[in-house]
C-alpha cells in the first residue's frame, strides 16, 4: 500500500499506530454497513412507524333503490367546518409569548434565575439576550396547551359569530383531539345550514386553518316509506375484523337492521387508506392516498314505491294510531310489492337525530314503531286458516256441495255453535245449512271444525307444513319470526278442543308474511315461492347496465301439490267472499267491503281472539288475491286489536287494489326495471 | 533506526493529497449544512449572512487563512511558544467557567461569547496541549525513561481534562487521554510505563460502568444526571432502581424514551438512508424535526449525510477521514525530527478520536458525548482548530526528509 510502503519497515510505532486507525475505520465501516444496508429496512420501518399515520377512508355507501329506480336510501351532503391545526403554530406561539405566559408571570413572578445566560463581565464578555425565564416543564406545558386553546376557541367565537350562531369550544374535546389526532383537521362546527354555508364561503379566507368540508351522510328521501325493510344505518366504532391497524378512522357507518344491515356488505364497498406524512411533533405536513376507496353496490328492491305510499296511506286509515301490517306480493313470482308496518319510525332520525318526544315513542313498548309487524311479530291467523284448514278437509275427501248443519248457539241468539268435548266453540254465522262456499263466505267455525276434525290433527299439520308454516321465509334474515305451528308428532299433546281451536286459526301463530306466501300459492295453483326482495345489487358505474350486476332470482320454494279442482272450489269460495250479494243465494260475504266492480278479487276475512289479561282483545286480517281469473297480486292485511277482519281490514285492501289498479294503468307493475 | 537513503526523486512541498481530502471534506460539510438549513422554515427565512453554512465557510475561510498563516513559521517555532499557549489555554478555561464570562448553553457553560461569535477554549486547549506534549516529548529517548519525566507527561494530560470535565464536556475531555498516550507511544516512552497506565484507566473505567450499572444508589459516583443517563442509555438500561413502583417504572421508561431519542432518531436517520440515500436536500428525518434542530447540524451532521448520502455517502466520507489520517501518519514518518513526527502523530490521533466518537456516535456504537465531526460538524472553534490542525501537518510536511 502507498502508505505503508512510505512508512520504514522498522518504524513500528507508526506502523502500529495506522494498524490501529484502519482497524478503528473498518470498525465504523462495518458498523455503517449494518445499520444502513443489513437494517436499512427496521430503520424504514421505524421512519414510516413514527412519521406516518394512516388513516381509514370510508367507502361511498351504496345507494337502495325500488324497482323502478327510484331512491330510497342514498347519501347526503352534510357541511362541516374543521379547523386544521397545522396551519396555526405561529399563532399558538403568538398567543403564548404575548398573552399567556406575561399573564402567567404578573400573577406568579419567577424568582431571579442563577444559572442563566445574561449578565456581562465587563461590558465585553457575555451574551446580549435578555435573560429568559425558565419555568418548569409542567408549568410550561400547561401554558402552552392554554395558549392553544384560547386560539382555537377564539378563531370559533369569529366564525360562529360572523355565521350568526355564537358557540364555545369544547375544552375536553380539543385537548383531546390534539394529543390524539393531531394530524386530521378538528371540527369546529358539524352540519351547516345551506344558507351558512353561502355564509362563510364569503369570508372563508380571513379565517386561517378554517376550511368548509362535505361530508356524506345518509339520507331517506322518502321519510318513513319502507322504513322497516330499508332498516337505518348506526355509527361504526369497531374496525378490528379489518385488518390494517390504523392510526385514524373517518366517521362510517353499518347497517344496523333492514336491507341496510342485511347487504351491509354490499353497500359499504372497501374502505381506502390515506397516509399523512406528520412531523416530530404530530402536525400534518403531506398527505397521501395509498389506495382509493371503492364505493358500495346500489342495491335494487322488488318493491313498488308508489305502491308502498298507498298502501301506507291504506293502512294508517283503518283506524288512528293503528299498529299492523300490510303486504302485497306477486303470486306468479314471489316478488314482495309493498310491505308496511306501523307505526312507523323515520330512518333519518339516527343520522340526525330527534328531538326527545320522538325518540320516547320510538320506544314505546305498545307501539313498538320500530317493531316489522309484517315479518318479526306473529299472531294467531283466526279464519284466514280456513283456507288452509278448507284444503286439508277437501283432501281429505269433503264433498263441498255436502249440507253440514250448523246448530244454534244457547247463549247467543241469531249465532251458530258447535259443542267440542264439553265446551262451546261459538260461531258468527248464523244457524243453518251450509255447504262448503256459504260456510267458507260466512266464515262458520262449526263447519270448519267439524270437517276439520274430521281430517285430522296430522292431516291439518302435514297441509300447514306444505306452505311452511313455523318455517322462515327468509326475507330478512335474522329478522324474521317463525309463528308457532305444532309438529305432527304433537299430537297427543293436544286436546280436543285445541284441535278445534286450531281449525279455526286459534292457537296457532303465523307471521303476515308467511300468510301472504301462502295466499300467493293458493292464488298461482299450488307454487310456494320463497319471498324475494331484493332484485339485484350493482356497482354504481354501471347503473342501468346489467354489466357487473349480481342478479338475485326468483326462487321456487316447493309445490304445494294442490289439486286443480280444489285450486279451483277454493277460488270461487273466496272470490264469493267478496263479491257476493245480499240478493245472491248465499247472502253477503264476510269480505264484501273489499269489493271492487269490474276488478275480481278473492278473499278471506279473519278475527282472531286474544285472551289477554282479562280484557279482551282481537286480531283482524283480510287476505286475498286478484284478478281472480289471471291471479297476479296478494294482498294480506293485518290490523291489531280491530274491529273485524271485514270490517277494519278489508276496506284497507280495496284501497291497495285501487292503487294497484291505478298503477297498472301508468305502466305494467311487474315489468323489471330496464334503465330508463 | 537505520535509514536507507534513497533520495526521493518527486519530492513536493505540498500534500496534494491531503488538501485534496481536506477540501472535499470541507465541500460536504457545507452542501449538507446548507441542506439542512433548507429544511429548517425557521432558519431558512433568516438573513444571508445568519445562516448556518454561510457562516460555516466564513469559518473555514479564516481557517484556511490561519492554516497558511501556520505555515508561513516553521512549527518549531510554534513549539517554543507552547508553554505560553498552554497555561493561555488553561487560562480560558478557567474563565470559561467564570458565570459572567462564560455562556451556558443546554447545561453546559463551555464557550464564550464575543458577540457576533463565540469561541470554545477546549479546542483550542486541545492543541495547545498537543504542542506542549511534542515539545516534551522531543528530547532524547533516553530521558523518557525516567519515572519522573513519565509523571509530569501525565500532570500536563490532567489539567485540562479536569477543567474540561468540569463544564461539564465528557466527550473532550476524554479525547486527550488517546492523544498523550499515542504521542508518548510513538516518542519512545517504554512500555511498560504505558502498558500500566493503559491498565489503570481500564481498571478505573471498569469500576466506573459497574458502579453506575449496578451499585445501589448510596455507592453511585456523583456523574451530571445526563452524563449518567447517557451511559445508561447506551448500555440500554431503564433508569429504576430495584424497587420502584409502576408509576416510577413508567416514568422512568419515558424517560429514558426521552434521553435515547437522539440516538434513535439517529440510528433511523442513518438507516433509512439505505444504500445510496434520499438525495441531497431530500433527508425527511431534520425537516420533519424528528432530528432535533440543536443538534443536527453539529453533533449529528453525519446523520444527515448518511440520510441523503446513504451508505455510499458514509463510506465516501469515512474514506476521505482515512486519507486524511494516513497523510498524517505519512508525513509523521516521514518528518525531519522526532517534534515533528509526535506532533503529527498528536494530530492525527485527535483528529481520528473525534471522527471515531462522533461516527460512532451517530449509529450507537458509543454513547452519546458531545463531540464534534470535524470539518463537518457547524461550529467556528471545531473548523478553526481541526484547519489548525492540519495547517500544522501541513508544515511538518513542508519540512520532511527527502530520503
Amino acid at each position: 500500500m502507498l502508505i505503508f510502503d512510505q512508512l520504514r519497515k522498522d518504524d513500528r510505532s507508526l506502523r502500529t499506530l495506522a494498524m490501529v486507525l484502519l482497524a478503528g475505520m473498518l470498525l465504523l465501516m462495518a458498523g455503517l454497513w449494518n445499520v444502513q444496508v443489513v437494517s436499512s429496512r427496521k430503520h424504514e420501518t421505524d421512519l414510516r412507524n413514527q412519521s406516518f399515520r394512516s388513516v381509514r377512508v370510508p367507502g361511498v355507501r351504496g345507494k337502495i333503490f325500488d324497482r323502478n329506480g327510484l331512491v330510497l336510501a342514498e347519501n347526503g351532503p352534510r357541511y362541516d367546518i374543521n379547523l386544521y391545526l397545522e396551519e396555526l403554530p405561529p399563532y399558538f406561539l403568538f398567543e403564548y409569548t404575548n398573552r399567556v405566559l406575561p399573564t402567567y408571570l404578573a400573577n406568579n413572578p419567577l424568582p431571579p434565575a442563577t444559572n442563566q445566560t445574561g449578565s456581562r463581565f465587563f461590558g465585553l464578555f457575555g451574551s446580549k439576550e435578555p435573560a429568559r425565564p425558565k419555568l418548569p416543564l409542567k408549568t410550561r406545558q400547561m401554558l402552552q396547551a392554554q395558549a392553544r386553546y384560547g386560539v382555537a376557541s377564539n378563531l370559533l367565537l369569529q366564525v360562529s359569530t360572523f355565521l350568526k350562531q355564537p358557540r364555545q369550544l369544547d375544552q375536553a374535546g380539543f385537548l383531546r383531539h390534539y394529543s390524539s389526532s393531531l394530524f386530521v383537521p378538528f371540527p369546529l362546527i358539524k352540519n351547516l345550514e345551506p344558507e351558512k354555508v353561502a355564509r362563510f364561503v364569503e369570508l372563508a379566507a380571513e379565517f386561517p386553518g378554517v376550511e368548509l368540508e362535505v361530508q356524506p351522510v345518509r339520507a331517506y328521501p322518502q321519510g318513513v316509506a319502507a322504513a322497516h325493510l330499508l332498516g337505518f344505518v348506526r355509527r361504526m366504532d369497531n374496525f378490528d375484523s379489518e385488518d390494517i391497524n390504523y392510526r385514524y378512522v373517518l366517521p362510517d357507518y353499518t347497517g344496523a337492521t333492514g336491507i341496510e344491515s342485511a347487504f351491509d356488505d354490499e353497500l359499504r364497498g372497501r374502505p381506502g387508506v390515506k397516509s399523512l406524512l406528520v412531523n416530530n411533533l404530530g402536525y400534518r405536513q403531506r398527505e397521501d392516498l395509498i389506495s382509493p376507496s371503492e364505493p358500495g353496490d346500489n342495491v335494487f328492491l322488488t318493491l313498488d314505491l308508489q305502491l308502498q305510499i298507498a298502501t301506507e296511506r291504506a293502512l294508517a286509515s283503518a283506524m288512528p294510531n293503528v299498529r299492523g301490517a300490510a303486504v302485497v306480493v306477486d303470486v306468479r313470482n314471489g316478488d314482495v310489492l309493498a310491505m308496511v308496518s306501523l307505526p312507523t319510525f323515520d330512518p333519518s332520525i339516527y343520522v340526525n337525530g330527534a328531538g326527545s318526544n320522538e325518540w320516547a315513542r320510538i320506544s314505546d313498548p305498545h307501539l313498538k314503531p320500530q317493531f316489522n309487524r309484517a315479518t318479526q311479530a306473529f299472531y294467531s291467523p283466526g279464519s284466514i286458516f280456513k283456507i288452509l284448514t278448507s284444503i286439508a278437509c277437501l283432501e281429505s275427501g269433503l264433498n263441498p256441495s255436502e249440507q253440514f248443519r250448523v246448530e244454534p248457539n244457547p247463549k247467543r241468539a241469531g249465532r251458530g255453535a258447535i259443542a267440542v268435548g264439553n265446551r262451546l266453540i261459538g260461531d258468527t254465522a248464523a244457524p243453518g245449512l251450509y255447504d262448503f262456499e256459504k260456510a267458507f263466505i260466512k266464515s262458520s267455525n262449526s263447519y270448519f271444525i267439524h270437517h276439520g276434525l274430521r281430517a285430522g290433527f296430522k292431516k291439518i299439520i302435514e297441509v300447514g307444513e306444505r306452505f311452511h308454516l313455523g318455517e322462515r321465509t327468509e326475507i330478512m334474515p335474522r329478522q324474521e319470526a317463525v309463528g308457532i305451528f305444532p309438529e305432527r308428532e304433537d299430537e297427543k299433546k293436544w286436546p280436543l278442543g285445541s284441535i278445534a281451536n286450531m281449525c279455526i286459526g286459534q292457537e296457532v301463530t303465523v307471521t303476515p308474511i308467511q300468510m301472504a306466501m301462502m295466499t300467493a300459492a293458493v292464488a298461482n295453483g299450488g307454487k310456494v315461492f320463497w319471498p324475494r326482495l331484493v332484485m339485484k345489487t350493482q356497482s354504481p358505474d354501471n347503473l342501468g347496465l346489467d354489466a357487473g350486476a349480481v342478479n338475485y332470482p326468483t326462487r321456487l320454494r316447493s309445490d304445494a301439490n294442490l289439486r286443480p279442482e280444489h285450486v279451483k272450489l277454493i277460488h270461487r269460495a273466496m272470490q264469493a267472499d267478496v263479491e257476493s250479494t245480499s240478493s245472491d243465494e248465499d247472502g253477503e260475504g264476510t269480505g264484501k267491503r273489499a269489493r271492487i266492480d269490474g276488478y275480481h278479487i278473492g278473499g278471506k276475512t279473519g278475527t282472531a281472539e286474544i285472551k289477554g289479561s282479562g280484557q279482551k282483545d282481537q286480531t283482524t286480517w283480510f287476505t286475498s288475491f286478484a284478478p281472480v281469473e289471471n291471479p297476479k297480486y296478494a294482498v294480506v292485511v293485518m290490523v291489531e286489536s280491530g274491529g273485524s277482519g271485514g270490517g277494519t281490514c278489508a276496506p284497507v285492501a280495496k284501497q291497495i287494489y285501487e292503487a294497484i289498479i291505478k298503477r297498472e294503468k301508468s305502466q305494467d307493475l311487474t315489468k323489471l326495471y330496464s334503465g330508463n | 533506526m537505520t535509514n536507507s537513503l534513497h533520495l526521493n526523486e518527486r519530492y513536493q512541498r505540498v500534500d496534494w493529497t491531503l488538501m485534496v481530502a481536506v477540501v472535499l471534506l470541507m465541500l460536504i460539510g457545507g452542501a449538507f449544512i446548507y441542506s439542512a438549513t433548507l429544511a429548517d422554515p425557521v432558519m431558512r427565512d433568516a438573513s444571508f449572512f445568519k445562516q448556518l453554512h454561510v457562516k460555516q465557510v466564513i469559518w473555514y475561510s479564516l481557517g484556511v487563512a490561519a492554516a497558511v498563516g501556520v505555515c508561513f513559521l516553521p512549527y518549531h517555532a510554534f513549539a517554543r511558544w507552547s508553554v505560553v499557549a498552554y497555561w493561555g489555554a488553561i487560562l480560558l478555561l478557567v474563565l470559561v467557567m467564570v458565570p459572567g464570562i462564560g455562556v451556558s448553553r443546554l447545561g453546559a457553560r463551555r464557550w464564550i461569547d464575543f458577540g457576533p461569535f463565540s469561541l470554545q477554549p477546549s479546542e483550542f486547549a486541545k492543541l495547545a496541549y498537543i504542542m506542549l506534549m511534542a515539545n516534551f516529548l522531543s528530547r532524547p529517548v533516553e530521558e523518557l525513561r525516567q519515572p519522573k519525566v513519565f509523571f509530569k507527561a501525565l500532570g500536563m494530560m490532567a489539567l485540562p481534562f479536569v477543567l474540561i470535565l468540569k463544564e461539564p464536556d465528557l466527550g473532550s475531555a476524554l479525547s486527550f487521554f488517546p492523544v498523550g498516550l499515542v504521542m508518548m507511544f510513538v516518542a519512545g516512552v517504554p512500555l511498560k510505563f504505558l502498558a500500566r497506565l493503559v491498565g489503570g484507566v481500564a481498571i478505573l473505567v471498569i469500576l466506573l460502568l459497574v458502579d453506575i450499572l449496578f451499585a445501589p444508589p448510596q455507592w453511585q459516583v456523583k456523574l451530571e444526571e445526563y452524563q449518567r443517563h447517557r451511559l445508561l442509555t447506551y448500555f440500554g438500561r431503564d433508569f429504576t432502581p430495584k424497587d420502584a413502583t409502576p408509576e416510577e417504572r413508567r416514568r422512568a421508561r419515558e424517560l429514558q424514551h426521552s434521553k435515547s431519542y437522539n440516538v434513535e432518531q439517529s440510528l433511523i436517520s442513518v438507516g433509512s438512508g439505505g444504500l445510496t440515500g434520499k438525495g441531497w436536500k431530500q433527508g425527511t428525518q431534520y425537516a420533519l424535526g424528528y432530528l432535533p434542530r440543536a443538534v443536527a447540524h453539529n453533533d449529528f451532521i453525519f446523520s444527515v449525510i448518511a440520510e441523503e448520502k446513504g451508505f455510499v455517502g458514509s463510506v465516501i466520507v469515512v474514506t476521505l477521514y482515512t486519507v486524511v489520517f494516513f497523510c498524517g501518519i505519512r508525513t509523521a514518518g516521514q518528518s525531519r525530527d522526532r517534534l515533528g513526527r509526535v506532533m503529527a502523530s498528536g494530530v492525527v490521533t485527535l483528529l481520528f478520536v473525534h471522527v471515531f466518537i462522533n461516527i460512532g456516535m451517530n449509529i450507537r456504537l458509543m454513547p452519546v458525548t458531545g463531540i464534534p465531526l470535524p470539518l463537518l460538524s457547524y461550529g467556528g472553534s471545531s473548523v478553526l482548530c481541526a484547519l489548525l490542525a492540519v495547517g500544522l501537518l501541513f508544515n511538518i510536511y513542508y519540512y520532511r526528509r527527502a530520503y
